[in-house]
Order: C-alpha cells, then sequence, then structure tokens
C-alpha cells in the first residue's frame, strides 16, 4: 500500500514568493476560490435551500477550481457510499454508480478518506496496487483522484471527489481547495438537516397554532352567538381555509328522514348553494353518506374518475375536482359531514385528514349544542307566547264572568239586606242560595287567576315577618263558626310555635284557610280538626288533621292537581277543585312544600313546611325601604330585547328602574348622564363590546364606584372579575340569582363608602352581646356593648353610634323605655335603633314602635350575615328621619 | 234633605241598576249615563260630589273620559272613582296612576258599596 503523499507538488513554494507570475496565478486563484465560497455561501443562504443546490454549486466550483473533468459526492448508506450528486460525470457511470455504492475500505480512495477523516490523493489509480474498483474506473476513465471528507457531528457522512482522466496529480492548492469545500458541503447539510427539521416542527407549529385558533373561534361562536346559522359558517369557513381548500360545505344529518342537507357553505356561488339546498343526498346511497358511515374521511382526488351521485355531480358540473368528506359524529350517532373541495384534481394528504378530523370531532359538539339551544329557545318562545295568550284569555274571561257576577251577587244582597222589603223564609233561603252559588263562581274565578299568576311566574310574594300564632288564630277565627255549625270542633296546637314567620302573609292565610276549611266540610259532624305549628330546624311546619272520612290512597298523589278532590267530593262539595292546587303552588313559591297523609275512615293530615332561614333574603322590602327614588336606577346593557325584558322586569319587581340600552355606547352615555345605582352589563353587545364598557367605567374615577353586574353566555368569571365586576352571572340567570347579586354589589358599595360603622349593642344576655359583636367586628365595625337601659342612653349620646341594637326585654329600663328616651333627646332622635328580641311582639308593641325603628329582628330565626348587611345599609343611609 | 250627589257612569244596565239602587237607598242623589262621551256634560250640568266610572264603555273609555273631566276647570276637581270588572292588581294599580281617586272592583259589596262612596265625596259635599 501506498502511503499518499501530501506534499508532492508543492515543493519550492517559498522560493517561488518572488515570482511575479506565480503570483499572479495565486492571486487569480484566491479570487477563484473567493468567488466560489461566496456563491456556495449565497446558495446556502437563500430561503429555499436545498441539499441539490449546495452540492450543485459545490460540485461545480470544485471540479473547476480544482481543474478536474468531474466531480462528484458519495453519501454514507448502509451499503457503503452512494452517489448523491455529482457534475460532468459519465452517464454509464452515474448509471453503474446508482446502483452500485462504492464499497467501505482501503481498496478505494473513498473507503481510506473515511477511515482517515482527512483529504487523499492518487496520482495515478492504475498505477496503484492496492486500488482495485475496476468497474468504475472503466467506467469513469478517471486517473488521477483526489477525496476530501464531509464530516459532520464528528461523523464522515460523505465524501467529496474530483477526477482527472489523464495522470496529472493534483497540486497542494487543490488540495486545500477541495478539502475547504468538502467541509462547505458537510456544513450546508448539517445546516439543511437542521433547517428542514427546523421548518417542519414551526409548520406543525403554525398548523397547531392555527388550528387551536380555528377551534377557539368556533367555540367562541358558539357560546357568543348560539345562532346556529352563523355557527355553521364559522365552522365551514375554518374547515376550509385550515386545509388550503378552495370552498366546502356543511351538511347537517337529519335522523328521522335519514337525509343530510346543506345547511352552510364557503366559496360557493349562490347559485351553486341554491342547487346544493335541494339536492337530495340520502345515508345509503350518496358518497357522503358513506364517508359519514364509514367514521372516518373518504376522499375523491378527481371527480371525473369515479360514477357521480346527484350531489357530487351538481358540484362536478359546477367545476369542482377533488374533494374530502369529513364526518361528523357524537358517540354512536351521525351529526352531519363537512364537503371540502378543491377546484383542482388531487388528494388531500394524511395530515390535512388528520386535522380536519381533529377539527370535526369539536365542530360536531357545537353543532349538536348549537342545534340543542335553538330548540329550547324555540320552544321558550312558544311557551311564552302561549302563556300570554291563556293571561289574556283568563283577563278577558274574568272581566266577563265579573260583570254578570257583580248583579248577581249584588242584587241577592239587596234582597237579603230587605233593602226593598221583607222577604219569607223559602224567599229568603233562595236568595241565599243564589248569592252562595254567586260566590261560589267568584272564588272559583278568583283561583283560576291566581293559579294563572302563578303559573305565569307573575305571583310576586309580598315577603314579611309576623308574628305567627296571630295570623293563625285569625284564620281559625274565620272557619270556626262555620265549623260549629256543622258540630266539627277546631283546635289550635300552639307548642313549639315559632314567635314570628316570615312568608306572605296574606297567601299564608289564604293557604291555611284553604286546607282548614276542607279538613272541616270534610269532617263529620261530632268531629274534631286540629292545627299544629311548630318551628323545626329552619323549617315552620304546619299541619291541620281531621278525623273525616280519610282519602283513598290511589287518590292521594293526584289531589293537589287542578280539579281532582278525591273521591270525598262526592257528596257536597263546594271546593273550586283548584284549591289545593293553588294552596300547593303558593307554598312552593314560598320554597316549601306540602304533604298528606291519610287513613281511610280515620282523618287526613295536610302539611306544609315553609323554609324560615337560607332563603334567598327579600330583596324587594330590602330595597324598598334602603334606596330612595333617585338613586333606583339601573341601566341595564342588553342587545338582545327579551333578555333585557327578563332583567327589566325582575328589577322592577324588586322596586328599582331599570333603564334599558342595546349598545355599549349608549349605555355609557347613560352611565354618564343617570349615575345609576348599578349597570346590568352583558358581554356581546354589536360595536363597543361589554369588556370595554366594563373596562371603561372602571377607569373612570366618576363612574368607577358604580356596582357593574356582568350578565353573559360566556362562562369568563375571571376576566370579569378582574376587569373590576361585581359579580359575573353566566346566562340563564333566575331571578334570585340576578336580584342577589345586584343586592350584593349594593352592599358591597355601601360598605366601600360608609366610613362610619358603629353600633351600641344593648342587652342583658352576655352570649347575645357576644354573638352580635363577633358577627359584626369582622365586617368592619366598632362594637359597644351594654348591659342595661340605663348605662345605655348615657353610652348612646355620647358616642353618637351609627345604628343602635336593642333587646327590649331587660330588667332596669326595657327596650320601650330606651326608644322613648332616644326619640325624646333632640340628640339621639335620629339615630337609628334595631330591635333584636325573643319577645313575640303583639299588635300594641307594635304600635308602639312603629314609625321609631328601623325593623325588628327575631333572635330564635336570625341570619347572621343577613342582620350585617341590613345594619350597614341603615348605617349608610342615617336615620329614616321618621321619627316622628 | 239632599244627599251627597253621585254620577254613575256604566254601559251595563242590570250594574247600573244595582250601582243605583244600592246608593239611592243609602240616600244619595244618583245621575246615571250609560257613555264616557256623557260624562262631562252630565257633570258640567249637576256638578256631583264624587263621579263612579266603569272602565270598559263603549266609545271612548274610562280613562278618556277621566282625561276630559280633569281637562274642564269646572270638573277638575271632582273626586273619579273607577269600578271595575278588570281584577288584576296590575289593572289597579294602572287606573291608580292615571288619576283616579280610588277603584272599587266587582262584585261590589252592597252592604258596603255605600260606605267606600263616601269616602271619596268631594270636602266640600260633606257640608250638604
Amino acid at each position: 500500500m501506498t502511503e499518499p503523499r501530501d506534499d508532492r507538488d508543492t515543493p519550492g513554494a517559498a522560493a517561488r514568493a518572488d515570482d511575479p507570475v506565480w503570483l499572479a496565478a495565486r492571486l487569480a486563484d484566491a479570487q477563484e476560490q473567493l468567488a466560489a465560497t461566496r456563491e456556495i455561501l449565497s446558495v446556502l443562504a437563500r430561503a429555499s435551500t436545498s441539499q441539490d443546490d449546495v452540492f450543485e454549486a459545490v460540485l461545480r466550483n470544485a471540479r473547476q477550481l480544482c481543474r478536474g473533468q468531474a466531480a462528484l459526492i458519495n453519501l454514507s448508506d448502509v451499503e457503503g457510499y452512494r452517489l448523491a450528486s455529482a457534475t460532468d460525470l459519465p452517464s454509464a457511470y452515474a448509471d453503474f454508480a446508482a446502483d452500485h455504492p462504492v464499497p467501505r475500505g482501503r481498496r478505494t480512495l473513498t473507503g481510506r478518506v473515511a477511515l482517515d477523516r482527512r483529504t487523499h490523493q492518487i496520482d495515478d489509480v492504475l498505477a496503484d496496487p492496492d486500488y482495485n474498483l475496476p468497474e468504475f474506473q472503466e467506467l469513469g476513465g478517471y486517473r488521477s483522484i483526489i477525496a476530501a471528507p464531509m464530516i459532520v457531528d464528528d461523523e464522515v457522512v460523505g465524501v467529496l471527489t474530483v477526477w482527472r482522466t489523464s495522470v496529472e496529480p493534483f497540486d497542494e492548492h487543490s488540495r486545500a481547495l477541495l478539502t475547504t469545500f468538502a467541509e462547505q458541503a458537510a456544513l450546508a447539510l448539517r445546516n439543511i438537516e437542521l433547517l428542514s427539521a427546523l421548518q417542519s416542527r414551526s409548520a406543525e407549529l403554525a398548523r397547531k397554532v392555527d388550528e387551536m385558533e380555528a377551534l377557539a373561534e368556533v367555540g367562541q361562536a358558539v357560546s357568543s352567538t348560539l345562532d346556529p346559522e352563523e355557527v355553521l359558517t364559522t365552522i365551514i369557513e375554518h374547515a376550509v381555509e385550515l386545509s388550503g381548500a378552495d370552498g366546502g360545505s356543511l351538511l347537517e344529518y337529519d335522523e328521522d328522514s335519514l337525509l343530510f342537507r346543506v345547511r352552510a357553505t364557503y366559496g360557493t356561488s349562490d347559485d351553486v348553494r341554491e342547487r346544493l339546498a335541494t339536492v337530495r343526498i340520502h345515508v345509503d346511497d350518496s358518497f357522503v353518506g358513506r364517508g359519514a358511515t364509514s367514521g372516518s374521511p373518504v376522499q375523491v382526488a378527481d371527480l371525473s374518475d369515479i360514477e357521480l351521485d346527484a350531489h357530487l355531480s351538481l358540484l362536478f358540473e359546477a367545476g369542482w375536482r377533488s374533494l374530502v368528506v369529513i364526518p361528523l359524529v357524537r358517540p354512536d350517532r351521525i351529526v352531519g359531514a363537512l364537503v371540502v373541495r378543491r377546484l383542482t384534481p388531487g388528494t388531500f394528504d394524511d395530515e390535512t385528514c388528520d386535522m380536519l378530523t381533529a377539527f370535526a370531532s369539536q365542530s360536531a359538539i357545537a353543532l349538536t349544542n348549537a342545534r340543542l339551544y335553538q330548540e329550547l329557545e324555540l320552544q321558550r318562545r312558544e311557551l311564552a307566547t302561549t302563556s300570554q295568550h291563556k293571561s289574556d284569555f283568563l283577563a278577558s274571561m274574568s272581566h266577563e264572568l265579573r260583570t254578570p257576577l257583580n248583579a248577581v251577587i249584588g242584587f241577592s244582597e239587596v234582597l237579603l239586606e230587605r233593602m226593598f222589603g221583607e222577604l219569607n223564609e223559602r224567599q229568603a233561603d233562595y236568595v241565599q242560595d243564589i248569592l252562595d252559588a254567586g260566590r261560589h263562581l267568584l272564588a272559583l274565578l278568583n283561583d283560576v287567576l291566581d293559579l294563572s299568576k302563578v303559573e305565569a311566574g307573575r305571583m310576586e310574594l309580598e315577603v314579611s315577618t309576623f308574628p305567627a300564632v296571630d295570623a293563625i288564630s285569625s284564620v281559625l277565627a274565620l272557619v270556626r263558626e262555620r265549623a260549629a255549625q256543622h258540630g266539627v270542633e277546631v283546635n289550635f296546637d300552639a307548642t313549639g310555635a315559632p314567635d314570628l314567620i316570615t312568608a306572605d302573609e296574606l297567601r299564608l292565610k289564604q293557604v291555611l284557610l284553604n286546607v282548614v276549611g276542607n279538613a272541616v266540610k270534610f269532617t263529620p259532624s261530632g268531629g274534631t280538626v286540629t292545627l299544629r305549628a311548630w318551628a323545626e330546624g329552619s323549617e315552620v311546619l304546619i299541619t291541620v288533621t281531621d278525623t273525616g272520612i280519610g282519602i283513598a290512597e290511589s287518590d292521594r298523589s293526584r289531589i293537589f292537581d287542578s280539579f281532582q278532590q278525591g273521591t270525598r267530593s262526592a257528596s257536597s262539595s263546594e271546593g273550586t277543585g283548584l284549591g289545593l292546587t293553588l294552596t300547593r303552588r303558593i307554598v312552593e313559591l314560598h320554597g316549601g312544600r306540602m304533604w298528606l297523609d291519610s287513613e281511610l275512615g280515620v282523618g287526613s293530615t295536610f302539611g306544609l313546611a315553609l323554609p324560615q332561614r337560607g332563603e334567598p333574603t327579600p330583596v324587594e322590602e330590602w330595597l324598598e325601604a334602603a334606596v330612595d327614588d333617585s338613586r333606583r336606577t339601573v341601566v341595564v346593557i342588553e342587545d338582545d330585547p327579551s333578555s333585557a325584558e327578563i332583567v327589566g322586569v325582575h328589577l322592577a319587581a324588586a322596586g328599582l328602574r331599570p333603564v334599558p340600552v342595546r349598545t355599549g355606547e349608549e349605555g355609557l352615555a347613560a352611565v354618564r348622564a343617570l349615575r345609576p345605582t348599578a349597570v346590568v352589563l352583558d358581554i356581546h353587545l354589536p360595536g363597543m363590546d361589554g369588556w370595554d364598557v366594563l373596562s371603561v367605567i372602571k377607569a373612570d374615577p366618576d363612574l368607577a364606584a358604580i356596582p357593574v353586574v356582568v350578565v353573559s353566555v360566556l362562562p369568563e368569571r375571571g376576566r370579569g372579575f378582574a376587569l373590576g365586576a361585581s359579580d359575573y352571572l353566566v346566562k340563564p340567570v333566575s331571578k334570585e340569582g340576578l336580584l342577589g347579586a345586584v343586592w350584593r354589589a349594593l352592599a358591597e358599595r355601601v360598605d366601600r363608602t360608609s366610613d362610619r360603622r358603629h353600633a351600641v349593642v344593648i342587652d342583658d344576655d352576655p352570649g347575645a352581646l357576644e354573638l352580635v359583636r363577633a358577627t359584626l367586628e369582622p365586617r368592619g365595625w366598632t362594637v359597644t356593648t351594654c348591659s342595661g337601659g340605663a348605662e345605655a342612653l348615657a353610652v348612646i349620646r355620647e358616642v353618637n353610634p351609627s345604628v343602635v341594637l336593642l333587646d327590649l326585654l331587660m330588667p332596669d329600663v326595657d327596650g320601650f323605655e330606651v326608644v322613648d328616651a332616644l326619640r325624646a333627646d333632640r340628640r339621639t332622635a335620629a339615630t337609628p335603633v334595631v330591635v333584636l328580641t325573643a319577645k313575640s311582639l303583639t299588635a300594641a308593641d307594635r304600635d308602639r314602635l312603629q314609625g321609631r325603628i328601623e325593623f325588628v329582628a327575631s333572635k330564635g330565626e336570625l341570619d347572621l350575615s343577613w342582620l350585617a348587611s341590613r345594619l350597614t345599609q341603615v348605617a349608610a343611609e342615617g336615620a329614616t328621619g321618621d321619627t316622628s | 234633605m239632599s244627599g251627597p250627589s253621585v254620577l254613575l257612569v256604566e254601559d251595563n244596565p242590570r250594574n247600573l241598576k244595582l250601582a243605583r239602587d244600592v246608593l239611592e237607598h243609602a240616600g244619595f242623589a244618583v245621575t246615571t249615563v250609560t257613555t264616557g262621551e256623557e260624562a262631562l256634560p252630565a257633570a258640567r250640568t249637576t256638578l256631583p260630589d264624587v263621579i263612579l266610572m266603569d272602565l270598559q264603555l263603549p266609545g271612548i273609555d274610562g280613562h278618556a273620559a277621566l282625561g276630559r273631566l280633569r281637562g274642564d276647570p269646572v270638573t277638575a276637581g271632582i273626586p273619579v272613582v273607577a269600578v271595575s270588572a278588570f281584577a288584576m292588581q296590575a289593572d289597579r294599580e294602572r287606573a291608580m296612576a292615571s288619576g283616579f281617586d280610588g277603584y272599587l272592583m266587582k262584585p261590589i259589596s252592597v252592604r258596603d258599596f255605600p260606605a267606600q262612596v263616601r269616602e271619596h265625596l268631594r270636602a266640600d259635599g260633606d257640608a250638604r
């Protein structure tokens, strides 16, 4: 083996340094080399650089500068070194080399270069006894040959070779040049690998980002518009754009008819769209149907190649050439299909199909949601219309029936009053029957009206807190006389009865009257009717037990339904048949429940439970008392008329004055002009959206204190609170939710603006004092406690508190006297007083306190946070002024 | 001796008769008309102490008739009480908001009706 010689043709280089011809030649070489390097670098710098471009530039320059006849690059592969790129290579050699890699090992120059990792040359391959590559040599015809390694990451990945067909060894200059070119080629190879890896990564990332954005936009469309048409259009638009196609359509599947209907299109002419809307696409005999049933994308690369169904031939005639069908499926169910089309033939690659499939699964959910919403909305509208018609009918019917009843009842009364003369006994009896029948009809009419009010959600409870025993006794007094006529005894067991009860007093009396009245009616002479009332947990329970005929089990479940009285109505019934239905609805309206226990022949017990705590604070009453007229305005910024109306109705029912506006711009103008007590704000608005409105309000020092309650379909509470919303409600909102949020917002505002909160608490029970202190102090109150009335009067004059909390029963000076003394003193005449007592107030007590205190809270059933809020409000509002 | 005077505006003949008979029996001097249009000229002529007005009337309704009465300085000060078979709370509120002095719902209570009407008599009517 011949060791390659490195410096064969360069002896005496230093000796020629002063030779101008030699120097001129070297200069020309250097310039050529510089130009070549620059060219290769510029190729590398090009954006669309490929391996071939770089190799081509390297090979051309290497061959030229090394003055060879051919140049080639072999890249390492499993079998050896395979020809990758070449310039000026005999075609026979190229053909042979394509199938025959150069083997590894020292018998080839390439092998030697790779093993030694450095540049070698052979002056004459035919004279080299170790060189053994006869076919290659014969086809290439080379004699002198030089090769340099391409090293990437410490590994020889290829070899750059230049040859001459005559024996003409390469000089040192060529050797250095080729070494440099090989390094550049290697570098280029590495850069290109990196670059393409990077490019494919970033392409993938970019596509992911696009995909995410598209999905997010679809999600946004779903949650913000809930308009199915808009959702569908958004879906198909993004599907087409994501896949770089020319157009598409979204088909919805109807399970009943087994047909697909084109619901939305993109990039499709109006004419084609109209025709698509009418084309019949059956699941069993259409291409789309096949695709949807298969559950994965199916495509047609060229529509002219296959047999077309009606749908596809319509598309083909309109100029479409290729398409892919992506099924929209939910578990076990076809929802529809996406058809993405191109105007040119060609396949949709796997990536596009995968991406569309991912997109489709999201879209299927969006589509289902939108459809559900649409159905619900439709039902809601139908119900609202029906309900309105019913209400109108009832109001009109009531009027028409009441007019003749006025005469029936009125003239009967005239006769029974003997206004115009005496009646004989039988006449009087008959006229009484006429009058009773007339009143029965009137009661029926009233029950119908009440029931329709409850069912239309229009019955408003006027909740107050009143003495329980008094109210129940007054009801029993009404029925006792009639019961006595029937020989029925009516008892009231008030053991454990609460002092106070919180309910709509008139409605509760109506309920009790009905239940007790029924019990009396169905109890035979000699029987008893017993009413029991007691507090249990957070409820007041009332039961009415009779010793009547009982109710068969089969009738029990339907006894609360309209016009059902069970078999016991077989005899003489005067009920309207609506009484128990109405009764139960009123109890339920209070958040309570009704039940029935009965045993045939033994009797029946009707029970009802009314929650006393944990129920929504009686917002209406509270606002009524706390907020004067000028401060009741609430600006409602909502573009959807029906939503605005619902919010407005709830606010109005709470004594607030809703000012509805449709856009963010109008809303801001209204807020600036009215300085409302609160703002109810929708997010999705035409033009300026709710986020912007919220930001503007909160950034304006004059408006920032106005509480804003956001009401939106978007579940973005975090963003809402971050922007300064007082509360964030997701539609649909309930009345309680809305009023609760407004109420809390107002209370917080009071909290922020009130700088003076000092309570004097007067109670002889140390436990009660501590309870109030523990409740108020964490809420920013200063609490001064007094154990007796005399002490308290001095303290109150001294500290001038924002509110006085007063027990009524105290050993020395009782609460009434404290109130008297406070009101008599000019300095304390206006100090708000709240009575907190375990005493059951009598009518006389109430008269005595009337207009002189803020409100009465019952110790036994106190909601402390409720108390704290009301006290805060009282403190902020100052005295009622009604201290006369 | 002449009792307080009342103008009754009511289109339903039976209800007109009932109210008239009950009030006359209670000592009122009763004038009746059956349309809203007749209310103003009748009121100008008789200057009653109180006017009882049905709301649903042929031609102009009770609200419009009230407007005419209030628009005429001669009759503007006469109390006008609605007597209606509209039974909803909202009906009562609407009537009170539009300026009626009272609202009595049909069917009337024969026993209480005269007292209820008397409550609304013009202040100087008590002197008669």
